[in-house]
């Protein structure tokens, strides 16, 4: 059974706080009463406390994040057993968690505070949140059933959905929610709208972007909005996450640059992948996999500017750009690629991806990366750059594989699968002959010797 | 509302921030096991030091940790890097909010109220403002505050600038607040000194809050 952590109220006129840090992991053992993490308002914080013994088994918020007052932000559970459950049904976060959890847990408050508390954040919301008693329009019985047994009348939605549905023109009242308690998430919100649910906005995918079959036909659906954390008119505040990368991003102005790129045909890879698909073999690892074995081959390209001058690292760490859907991106890390196998490789990305959404990754998957891969193929850009992350000497863009004509040595005329890499690289470590020389090795191995890149 | 008792502790030498931080976490957990503890209100002077909140940004702090020459305290409460010093009066309220309002917007503007009487007691005209929690002469701040709070239960409080080496505030970015100007409060009024304002410090929470103190 799993316990809900909300965002409290600090004060009647809180309408979101900050998360200063969680001072337990997912998986410590807590105690009730014990501080469980620190949340700010102004120049004013407080300790959020455990309502019970157990286990905190899911953080859904991290340091640094804001929330909505009522929001959940972290998961509790009475038996350790059930961490790795919950842990699991929060991949993404959207937590399965039965309202009668809830309800026990309001009743089970025998602490006048944290009644208090509630009553606050009860009220809070029905202020700010918008409101209405309106019945939910045509959604299945099963469905309401599910979920609409909510405590109160409130309409409880991510961030995310809020700004979506202002975005869009969504009435949230007319919205169901099929997240906890009914909690309205943007999936909901695009429902509403009669729009196809978009993918999470997420770097995984297949590179090249017409594999039948494929669900990440982005292309296809050139409707889906946009991006965006804020409404016209605005100014908002970046996140933690934004800084983070504003910061690297900035400190790539003190590198020298240069980039180099390739056309790669892709129909080998392409074929290979149909295949291995499969077994659960993603695109990702396949590349990661390309890049990974010929990097041992050119290990300057692996190389990186250091005071001391040229540093190699002693393994060959893939970085991986994945953007967040609530803005900033993460590089989760698959390590040594040449003494994994595709298929672990593969598993390995699939659970980086689904903790990096949940943002449940370790320092070390996400910053021990020593080439960086950023892959926009699935939206089907046919080239961009990418920008060097601190610490590295290089990083490949990958776009979309793409029909193209193309003529052949022999001067016929042929249609093939195109794909273009673009390498950034710092030229103080890495020269234009070592780029060059790494990329047409790539190539050489995509384009004929895909079936290597199994083991 | 009845009053209610509360240990005051006003010291007329320098403090060592450390010992006075754990002095008001121990009176903390003591009305966090039982609220019939009594409240307790700390005021004097620290040595330099600098303190940061649990959610403060290092960028502010603008010399290294490791530079041994300043102290520096991470601790339970809001806001960004400030400064303490002697000659700068501190006030430590460790209060249960249960007993006036569990409210921590509540708490910080009556913090702002309770300081804008004191520098009024001394005929200074000051203000808050909105979004900058503190109070400020123009747009020179006066006074900072930060606040801990655990089960409505306050620690931290309140500094007000008497007549101490504004210099020191240079290290920081005070608050987080890019060039901010700091005053001290003798530059407002020659005729004030420091045990002057502990007195009137006293007497105004005492007011606001109710108390009825017992010295200590």
């Amino acid at each position: 059974m799993s316990h809900e952590i909300f965002m409290p109220a600090l004060s009647s006129t809180m309408t979101e706080g900050k998360i200063v840090e969680w001072l337990k992991n997912p998986g410590d053992k807590v105690e009730r009463g014990e501080s469980v993490l620190v949340v700010e308002s102004d120049k004013a914080d407080m300790d959020v406390e455990s309502f019970q013994d157990g286990y905190l088994a899911a953080v859904l918020m991290p340091a640094g994040s804001t929330a909505p007052v009522g929001e959940t932000i972290g998961l509790i559970v009475e038996n350790e057993d059930e961490i790795a459950s919950v842990q699991e049904e929060n991949k993404g976060n959207q937590p399965e968690v039965s309202t009668s959890d809830q309800l026990e847990l309001v009743s089970n408050k025998t602490e006048e505070k944290l009644v208090a508390q509630h009553e606050i954040v009860e009220k809070e919301t029905k202020e700010v949140v918008l409101k209405s008693e309106k019945p939910v329009p045509s959604f299945n019985i099963d469905q309401i059933n599910a979920a609409t047994s909510n405590v109160s009348s409130r309409i409880i939605a991510s961030p995310r959905a809020k700004k979506l549905a202002s975005q869009i023109g969504v009435d949230l009242a007319k919205v169901h929610g099929s997240g906890p308690h009914g909690r309205i998430q943007a999936d909901d919100v695009l429902k509403a709208k009669g729009q196809p649910v978009s993918i999470p906005w997420i770097g995984e995918g297949g590179s090249p972007a017409s594999i039948p079959g494929s669900n990440l036909g982005v292309e296809s659906k050139p409707e889906t909005s946009g991006n965006s954390f804020g409404n016209p008119g605005e100014t908002v505040q970046f996140n933690t996450l934004q800084k983070a990368v504003n910061k690297n991003m900035e400190s790539s102005l003190d590198v020298p640059c240069f980039r180099v790129g390739y056309s790669i045909n892709s129909d080998k890879l392409d074929n290979f992948y149909k295949k291995v698909k499969q077994n659960g073999v993603t695109m990702t690892a396949l590349l990661v996999k390309a890049v990974a074995k010929i990097l041992k081959k050119h290990p300057q390209v692996n190389s990186s500017f250091s005071e001391n001058g040229i540093s190699y690292p002693e393994n060959i760490n893939i970085a991986v750009a994945v953007a967040m859907e609530d803005g900033g991106l993460i590089t989760p890390v698959l390590k040594e690629p040449c003494n994994t196998d595709l298929f672990e490789l593969s598993r390995n990305w699939k659970d980086l991806v689904k903790r990096s959404r949940s943002k449940q990754l370790e320092p070390d998957e996400y910053s021990t990366g020593t080439f960086t891969l950023s892959n926009l193929g699935m939206f089907g850009v046919d080239r961009f750059d990418a920008i060097l992350p601190p610490g590295t000497g290089a990083i490949l863009a990958i776009a979309s594989s793409k029909p193209t004509v193309v003529a052949n040595s022999d001067g016929s005329i042929a249609v093939k699968k195109i794909m273009q890499v673009n390498l950034t690289a710092d030229h103080r470590v890495i020269y234009g002959a070592d780029g060059a020389s790494f990329l047409k090795d790539l190539a050489y191995l995509i384009e004929n010797e895909p079936e290597k890149l199994v083991s | 509302m009845d009053n209610r008792t509360a240990i005051i502790k006003q010291p007329d030498n320098i403090s060592f921030f450390n010992d006075v931080y754990k002095l008001q976490k121990e009176y903390q957990e003591a009305l966090i096991l039982d609220n019939s503890n009594p409240d307790f209100i700390w005021i004097g002077e620290h040595q330099l030091c600098y303190t940061l909140g649990r959610g403060s940004n290092y960028d502010n702090l603008l010399f290294s940790l490791n530079d041994a020459k300043y102290d520096v305290f991470k601790i339970d409460r809001g806001g960004e890097v400030t400064c303490h010093m002697p000659g700068q009066l501190v006030t430590y309220l460790v209060l249960d909010l249960k007993n006036f309002n569990k409210d921590l917007n509540w708490y910080l503007r009556k913090i702002e109220d309770i300081i804008i009487k004191i520098l009024g007691a001394f005929n200074i005209d000051c203000h808050s403002r909105k979004g900058f929690t503190g109070v400020w002469i123009g747009n020179k701040k006066i006074a900072s505050i930060g606040i801990g709070c655990k089960r409505w239960i306050t620690i931290n409080g309140f500094s007000i600038n008497i007549d101490c080496e504004l210099e020191n505030f240079n290290k920081i970015v005070p608050c987080g607040i890019e060039n901010c100007l700091m005053a001290n409060m003798i530059d407002y009024n020659k005729n004030l000194n420091i045990q002057e304002v502990k007195r009137i410090v006293k007497k105004t929470i005492e007011e606001e809050f109710n108390f009825d103190f017992i010295s200590k």
